[in-house]
């Protein structure tokens, strides 16, 4: 009896604390990768363009103008009309006093050319000249066809 | 008597249950590799928008490429094209002149996937001048 007891004593005294330490590592590591909310209308599908320059970290006054297929208009997901969005990008440009912050147009392949029109229309009315459409450079989190 | 519960309660510390802790950890370590979700790699394809009254009818200007786009696909020259065609007919002509200018013409009706697919063959032909109208 003495003898059992002493074996499984030992089964018990493997040391956790390297293996916890680790777990908690990679939980610490997913929970501040994590992002539960997208900021971005994830129903738009984007066409595949691989030859354009890859989107990496953008400078923090760029700015997104989505089109959905239906034509919705949004930044960060958040639906607004064509007077609303002049707005803003008036607003940007009088804040920092020119008009070569990027704009970035994230439009669903397919949308009608109207919709992204009306986008390029106020974008052009605001004194932006130069746009940009993001494309697919490469599939990662499966492809759309 | 002391001696011997003090005894006991040292030996029963490191008797701790880490089965839970563990069963929870795994289970937490479970939920975020099941909702991480890869990101697809972006791509950024840059034009000029001139203003439709600022500029001359691109159409009657000389050392300029046209490209129509309508909701059937890409005219080049009059003619329809599939996307290969043009991207050879473009080739064709990047090999004289880089900086020659492109414009892209889009009718209302026509989906956004082949102006986006027009500027991606630029892109690849290194083609810098690039501009769209819209009809």
């Amino acid at each position: 009896m003495a003898r059992e007891r002493k074996s499984y004593s030992t089964g018990s005294d493997l040391n956790m604390t390297p293996m916890i330490d680790v777990v908690f590592q990679l939980i610490i590591f997913f929970v501040v990768t994590l992002k539960m909310t997208k900021d971005e209308n994830t129903d738009i599908e984007l066409e595949d363009g691989k030859h354009g320059p890859i989107v990496k970290e953008m400078p923090p006054q760029t700015l997104i103008i989505e089109v959905a297929r239906n034509g919705r208009i949004s930044i960060h997901n958040a639906a607004m009309n064509e007077r609303m969005l002049q707005e803003i990008l008036i607003g940007r440009v009088n804040r920092f006093r020119n008009t070569s912050f990027p704009v970035l147009i994230r439009a669903d392949y397919r949308t009608k050319h109207r919709d992204v029109k009306r986008v390029m229309d106020v974008c052009t009315s605001a004194g932006i000249w130069k746009l940009s459409f993001v494309a697919i450079q490469e599939h990662k989190a499966g492809g759309k066809k | 008597m002391k001696k011997s519960r003090k005894r006991r309660i040292t030996d029963d510390q490191p008797e701790l249950e880490m089965t839970p802790m563990i069963d929870v950890v795994f289970q937490l370590l479970i939920f975020f590799i099941v909702t991480l979700k890869k990101e697809d790699i972006l791509s950024m394809l840059s034009a000029a928008r001139p203003a439709a009254d600022s500029a001359a009818d691109p159409r009657n200007q000389p050392n300029v490429i046209n490209i129509e786009i309508n909701n059937m696909g890409f005219v080049y020259r009059g003619t329809p094209v599939s996307k290969n065609l043009l991207e050879r007919r473009l080739a064709s002509m990047a090999v004289y002149d880089k900086k020659v200018s492109v414009v892209i013409r889009c009718t209302a009706d026509s989906p956004h996937k082949f102006l986006v697919q027009t500027l991606d063959i630029c892109y690849k032909l290194q083609l810098q001048n690039l501009a769209i109208f819209s009809m």
